[in-house]
């Protein structure tokens, strides 16, 4: 059988991704990060990149933090109990980086309409104050007497956008072992989609359990194989987030100088992924799949 | 484990509040990081609202329950829920269906008088003292559910403010009928939850009110802890402790492995008060 070509190197597939490119990025918080697509990039050194990310917390933040954005979509970013997302706080705190405030609806909304190439979606006007800090992504909508008030959300149609699956066969059959979050719709809104996976397994393991498919071959352009590519964050079925390793990326991010150190050593100085699992440690990987015993 | 019936955590008190004030039949959802909710929801399905229909919001799980309280997104409730939706989906009734859900049940790090909610930033947006999370779907479950709950781990003057930065979670926004008048469905904030008390909003007016006290708090604490005047009936009534059937229902059939107690201890100028008080 021949090969659909879509299972490419990391190099291979980040060098679409170009200066000043609006940039999607999957998952849910700590789940489906794309973290090796994101140290990849960093490594290549890319910049000014607009981001819009569903609700994340590493992925964003080290992007941020490593001087790759200019703007950022905000609908959420945050390591929840492990404190404030911490290179995106200081970013916007001293002004380094520009923030388009969203939310859910807005997301949603600009995604929808993006998918379905129409020019902006219609979602309620909800009387929060994001229209007022972003009015180019939350404009008045006109309306007929009697209808609620609704505000018109531009499409979003990210250039490039990273997700995170569980496993993908030759074809680029992305399964999901847990929730696929905006992942699909993300999808159907790029231009170019590129999965991270943690493992290729044969088109029979597939189609044994095509429930799991959340991202089907025809929204996929590329798919990286990158074991642990989620690390330190979850990887739904096969490793926990690392807490003890987010907890000391948080400690590192406390100020510029030590961020740039921990990313010169767990990023720029690493030879790829391989040196990158390498530093993190086979004991450790190993623990984060181990399910309950890991604990 | 045993099954102490002492001191209730502070996170377990918390969840028997919201709990009971839940209905049987009802519609939730709950974000992420959301141990309380989840213990609170089960709670009430364990009790006395066994059809209470709660979704994890990113997650898509329904009614996820095994005793152990694990994260809302968390692939392992998969297995222990009645359905699992796609957030692409769900967005129609999340994002844009009024009053879908009967309840959400949601934090912030500022309140106001009228139960409006910010998590996005302290200070001036374009330059903040603070840089919050964001909104995710705060806005759309204050503005399209029936009711909604404020959560608070903590009640000092920088989380209880006269007028939050930014409202990313419409409560009643300036008071009085200003919500609907701006063209939000009814409803808006019910109770407000803290570790110091349980708080309503006075019907008229629309101002958060003091509804109840926990043992061992006095009036003078709260105002010293709330950065506007709080309305004060007539007569304080103390809040009911939780009591030794909800907390062995709690810790034996919801929260099994006391991950409530280990999260959301009380804070430590109020232990010694309550632990007096919730035996």
């Amino acid at each position: 059988m021949t090969s659909s070509g879509k299972i490419v190197s990391l190099d291979a597939a980040l060098s679409v991704v170009q200066n000043g490119m609006t940039l999607g990025i999957g998952g849910w918080i700590f789940h489906g990060q794309p973290m090796a697509l994101v140290r990849g990039l960093i490594r290549k050194g890319v910049r000014d990149l607009t981001l819009v990310p569903a609700p994340g917390s590493i992925a964003p933040d080290m992007l941020i933090g490593a001087g790759c954005v200019t703007t950022t979509a905000c609908v959420f970013i945050s390591f929840e109990h492990l404190g404030l997302a911490p290179n995106f706080r200081r970013a916007v705190q001293s002004g380094a980086i520009k923030v388009l405030e969203m939310d859910g609806p807005g997301i949603a909304g600009g995604l929808r309409a993006g998918a379905c190439d129409l020019p902006y979606g219609l979602i309620p006007d909800l009387g929060t104050d994001l229209p007022r800090v972003n009015p180019e992504g939350y404009r008045r909508a006109r309306t007929q007497d009697g209808d609620r008030p609704l505000l018109e959300v531009p499409a979003i149609k990210p250039d490039v956008v990273f997700l995170h699956g569980q496993q993908a066969d030759q074809e680029g059959n992305v399964q999901y072992f847990g929730a696929s979050y905006f992942d699909l719709l993300m999808a159907q809104a790029a231009k170019h989609v590129i999965c991270l996976v943690d493992r290729i397994v044969p088109s029979s393991a597939v189609r044994q359990s095509a429930r799991l498919t959340k991202i089907p071959s025809a929204f996929v352009n590329a798919v990286v194989v990158s074991p642990f590519g989620a690390h330190p964050g979850a990887s739904s079925g096969l490793y926990e987030q690392d807490e003890a390793h987010l907890a000391a990326y948080v400690a590192a991010s406390r100020d510029q100088a030590t961020f740039d150190a921990y990313i010169a050593s767990h990023v720029r100085d690493t030879a790829g992924e391989d040196g990158y699992q390498d530093r993190i440690g086979a004991r450790t990987l190993a623990q984060l799949s181990g399910g309950e015993a890991g604990r | 484990m045993p099954i102490a019936t002492s001191d209730a955590a502070m996170g377990e008190m918390l969840a028997v509040l919201l709990a009971r004030d839940m209905a049987d039949g009802e519609r939730a959802i709950v974000g992420t990081n959301s141990d309380i909710q989840v213990a609170a929801c089960n709670l009430a399905r364990q009790r006395h609202a066994p059809h209470l229909w709660w979704v994890s919001g990113p997650g898509g799980m329904t009614n996820a329950s095994e005793g152990i309280i694990r994260p809302a997104a968390d692939a392992e409730n998969i297995a222990v829920a009645e359905a699992v939706m796609d957030l692409p989906q769900m967005i129609d009734f999340i994002d844009w269906q009024v009053h879908f859900f009967d309840f959400a049940i949601l934090g912030a790090l500022q309140t106001d008088r009228f139960g409006n909610i910010n998590t996005v930033c302290i200070g001036d947006h374009a330059r903040p003292k603070l840089r919050g999370p964001g909104t995710v779907g705060i806005s759309a479950l204050c503005g399209l559910s029936h009711r909604f709950y404020i959560m608070m781990t903590r009640h000092d003057r920088s989380a209880f403010v006269p007028k939050v930065d930014f409202v990313c979670g419409a409560g009643f926004l300036d008071g009085g009928t200003s919500r609907t008048d701006r063209g939000l469905p009814e409803g808006g904030p019910k109770l407000v939850v803290t570790p110091l008390g349980v708080f309503d909003f006075e019907p008229a007016n629309k101002a958060m009110r003091v509804k109840s006290l926990h043992d061992g708090v006095t009036l003078d604490e709260v105002r010293d802890n709330t950065g506007f005047d709080l309305l004060v009936p007539e007569t304080l009534q103390h809040t009911v402790p939780p009591t030794a059937e909800e907390l062995f229902t709690l810790r034996r059939l919801v929260d099994s492995t006391g991950v409530l107690a280990r999260k959301f201890p009380w804070p430590t100028s109020r232990h010694a008060a309550n632990s007096k008080g919730v035996r």
